[in-house]
C-alpha cells in the first residue's frame, strides 16, 4: 500500500470508530494499535505504554490538572455571581451596561477559571435571569452568556493554549501573552454589539410604550449609591488580585507555567475558604472529584491523541499529508482558509485537545514554509475554535446554557449567538490585517524570534 | 460530540442484582477509595509545585526535585481515576449517531464500544505491566540528578489500567448479562 493509501485508511478508520461512539481516548488508541500491528514492526508494540507514558509525564500538560482545579473552586463557589454583581453596580449608567458587565464578568471569569462551560455555567446562571427580568430578549441574553464563555479558551491560562505550545513546539508563556491583545479585542467588539442591540431593544420597548403604555422592564432604572458599590468589591477583589497574582508570578520569571498552576490552585481553595467559607472536606471534596473526572478524561484524550500522532509520523502519512498541502500551491491566505474550514469541520465532531494534537503535525509544516507566525496562527486558530463552541451542531456552550436556562427555545439561543460568530470572524480578520495585535506583546516581553 | 462531565453521573450497575452486582459494588468500592488518594495526590502536586516557588525564589534551594514528584503524583492520580471515571460513563464520545438507530442496532453499538475499549485498555494494561516488570528487573530510574525510580509512575499506570479494564469487562459482560430498563436498553 502507498504512505497516501494508508494515511486514508487511517483517517477513514479513525472517524468510522469515533461515530460508533466509542470513547475518544479509546478509540484513537485502538486504531492507533491497530495500525502499528498492521503497518509497523512487531517490536512497536512494545513500546506503546512508554510512549503514552513520555508523552504525558511532560510537566507542562500536568500543569492542566491544576488549572481546571483552580477553574472548579472559583466556579463552584458563588465568585461568579459576586463578580457579575458587582461589575454590574459599576456600569449601571453604561448603554447596555447590564449587558457589558455580564460580557467583563464572563472575560474575567474566564481568565480566572480558564474553561468557557464553568464560565458560562457561573455568570450565566446570576446573569441570564438578571437580563431577562429587565427586558432583553432571551436570545439576546443567552448570546451575550454563551460568546462571553468562549473567552476562556482564549484568555489565559487556557487548556487549548497548553496544548498547542506543546504540539507546535513553542514558549507557553508567548502564547498566553499573545492571546491577551486578541482577548480585549474580542471583548471590545462583544461590547460594542451589545451596546448596539440594547439600544435597538430599548428603542423597540420605549415606541411600544408610547404607542400602547405597554410597559417593559427595559424602561425602569436601576441606580445604585456610591456605598452599595463599594460594599460589593471586598469579596470580588481578592480574585481579582488572584488573577493579577498568577500572572506576575508567570511573568515576573518567579514561576514556571507549572508552578503558576500549582500555586493559582492553591490560592484559589484558600480564596473559596477563607471568602465563602468552603474548607470543610464535605465542601472541598466535590470540587477535587468533578477536577479529577474531567482532567482524567481530558488527559486520556490527551496522551492517545500523542500516540495517534506518533503512529501518523512514524508511517510519514503526517509528512506526506503536509507535503502534498505544500504541493497544492495555494496562496498563502487560500492555505489559511482551507485550514481554518478544516478546523471548523473537524470542530463539528471533535473537542479542540484532538484537534490540536491529531492535525498539528500535518497543518503547521505547511503553515510555516507559507511564511506565518505559529504563535500568531495558534491565537486565530483558538478564535476558530471558540467559535465551535457556540455555532451548530455542537456548541457547547449552547448546551450549558440550556443547562442554564432551559426555558429558552434551542432556535432562540442559535439566533442569539449568530451575531457574536460574525464578530469572531471580524476578529480574525482584523488579526491577519494586524498580526501584531497577536505577537507584539510576546515580542515585547520575551523580545521578537530572530 | 458529548462535551462536557456532568458532574452528577453515577455510576451504573452498583444496584444490579446478582453476582454482577457483587462485584460491580465491590470495584466501585475499590474506585472510591483509590480516588480519595488520586484526590490527596492531587492537591499534594498543588503543594509541592507552590512550595518549589518559594524555595528556589526566596529560600534559594534547588528545586531538582519536585517536577518528578509533581509528575509522578499528576500521572498517578490521572490513571488511578481513570476506572472511576469509567464507571460514571465519564470518558466521553461521539453520541451522535447512538440517537438516529433502532434499539436493537444501538445495543450491538454499544457492545461494539465498550468491547472496542476493553480491547485496547486490556492491551494497554498487559504492555504497562511489562514495561512496570522491566523497570523493576532492570532498576530503569528517570535521568534527572535526582533518580528516582521508574517503577513508582509505571506500577501506578499499571494498576491504574487494571482497575479501568475491569470496569470495562464488567460493563461488557453487563450489556448481555444485566439488568435491563423499561425501554429494553441494558442499563
Amino acid at each position: 500500500m502507498t504512505i497516501g493509501e494508508i494515511g486514508i485508511l487511517y483517517g477513514a478508520g479513525t472517524l468510522a470508530l469515533m461515530f460508533t461512539g466509542m470513547p475518544i481516548a479509546f478509540a484513537l488508541g485502538l486504531i492507533a494499535v491497530v495500525f502499528m500491528f498492521g503497518f509497523m514492526p512487531p517490536s512497536s508494540l512494545d513500546t506503546v505504554t512508554q510512549n503514552v507514558y513520555e508523552e504525558m509525564a511532560s510537566i507542562t500538560l500536568l500543569s492542566i490538572p491544576l488549572f481546571i482545579l483552580k477553574g472548579a473552586a472559583i466556579g463552584r463557589s458563588r465568585a461568579g455571581a459576586d463578580l457579575y454583581s458587582a461589575i454590574h453596580a459599576w456600569l449601571n449608567k453604561v448603554p447596555g451596561g447590564l449587558g457589558i458587565a455580564n460580557v467583563f464578568a464572563c472575560a474575567l471569569f474566564a481568565a480566572m477559571a480558564g474553561s468557557s462551560p464553568a464560565t458560562c455555567s457561573a455568570i450565566g446562571a446570576a446573569g441570564i435571569p438578571e437580563m431577562r427580568a429587565r427586558g432583553y430578549s432571551p436570545g439576546f441574553a443567552a448570546g451575550i452568556i454563551a460568546a462571553g464563555g468562549t473567552l476562556g479558551i482564549l484568555l489565559p491560562p487556557s487548556i487549548t493554549m497548553i496544548l498547542y505550545s506543546v504540539a507546535a513546539q513553542i514558549s507557553l508563556g508567548k502564547l498566553f501573552l499573545a492571546g491577551i491583545i486578541p482577548g480585549v479585542l474580542l471583548v471590545v467588539l462583544f461590547c460594542i454589539y451589545t451596546a448596539w442591540k440594547f439600544t435597538r431593544e430599548y428603542a423597540a420597548a420605549k415606541q411600544a410604550f408610547d404607542a400602547t403604555g405597554k410597559a417593559s422592564a427595559y424602561l425602569d432604572t436601576q441606580t445604585y449609591t456610591f456605598a452599595q458599590k463599594t460594599s460589593m468589591l471586598p469579596r470580588v477583589v481578592p480574585f481579582v488580585t488572584l488573577l493579577l497574582g498568577v500572572m506576575v508570578a508567570l511573568y515576573g520569571g518567579f514561576a514556571t507555567p507549572s508552578e503558576t498552576a500549582g500555586l493559582g490552585a492553591i490560592l484559589a481553595l484558600g480564596l473559596v475558604a477563607v471568602v465563602y467559607g468552603l474548607w470543610r472536606p464535605k465542601d472541598l471534596a466535590p470540587i477535587i472529584e468533578v477536577t479529577l473526572k474531567e482532567s482524567t478524561m481530558l488527559m486520556f484524550i490527551i496522551g492517545m491523541s500523542l500516540l495517534y500522532s506518533y503512529v501518523m509520523s512514524y508511517l510519514q502519512i503526517s509528512q506526506s499529508a503536509a507535503q502534498w498541502i505544500v504541493a497544492l500551491q495555494l496562496s498563502k491566505w487560500m492555505l489559511l482558509v482551507t485550514i481554518l474550514l478544516l478546523v471548523v469541520v473537524l470542530g463539528f465532531f471533535l473537542p479542540p485537545v484532538s484537534i490540536i494534537l491529531m492535525t498539528a503535525p500535518i497543518l503547521l509544516p505547511p503553515l510555516k514554509a507559507a511564511g506565518f507566525d505559529l504563535i500568531w496562527f495558534g491565537i486565530v486558530m483558538t478564535i476558530v475554535m471558540e467559535m465551535g463552541l457556540i455555532h451548530p451542531p455542537v456548541g457547547l456552550n449552547i448546551f450549558v446554557i440550556r443547562n442554564v436556562a432551559p426555558d429558552i427555545p434551542l432556535g432562540k439561543v442559535i439566533y442569539g449567538v449568530l451575531p457574536f460568530v460574525g464578530l469572531m470572524m471580524i476578529a480574525i480578520l482584523i488579526l491577519c490585517l494586524f498580526p501584531q495585535l497577536a505577537t507584539g506583546l510576546p515580542d515585547l516581553v520575551f523580545g521578537a524570534a530572530v | 460530540m458529548s462535551g462536557g462531565l456532568p458532574s452528577d453521573l453515577q455510576p451504573e450497575l452498583v444496584n444490579a442484582p446478582g453476582l454482577l452486582g457483587a462485584l460491580a459494588r465491590a470495584l466501585s468500592g475499590v474506585h472510591a477509595m483509590v480516588m480519595r488518594l488520586s484526590m490527596l495526590a492531587l492537591i499534594a502536586a498543588c503543594i509541592v509545585l507552590a512550595t518549589s516557588v518559594f524555595l528556589r525564589y526566596f529560600l534559594k534551594v534547588p528545586t531538582d526535585w519536585q517536577d518528578e514528584v509533581s509528575v509522578f503524583l499528576l500521572v498517578g492520580a490521572t490513571f488511578m481515576s481513570a476506572g472511576f471515571v469509567q464507571e460514571r460513563r465519564g470518558h466521553i464520545g461521539i453520541e451522535a449517531v447512538a440517537s438516529l438507530l433502532p434499539p436493537s442496532i444501538n445495543k450491538l453499538r454499544e457492545y461494539f464500544c465498550d468491547l472496542g475499549s476493553f480491547a485496547f485498555c486490556l492491551f494497554f494494561t498487559w504492555k504497562s505491566w511489562t514495561l512496570c516488570y522491566e523497570a523493576w528487573n532492570e532498576g530503569q530510574t528517570t535521568s534527572s540528578s535526582w533518580a528516582p525510580s521508574l517503577v513508582i509512575p509505571y506500577g501506578l499506570m499499571s494498576v491504574g489500567m487494571t482497575l479501568l479494564t475491569l470496569q470495562l469487562l464488567i460493563q461488557c459482560v453487563a450489556i448481555f448479562f444485566g439488568p435491563q430498563t423499561q425501554s429494553g436498553e441494558t442499563k
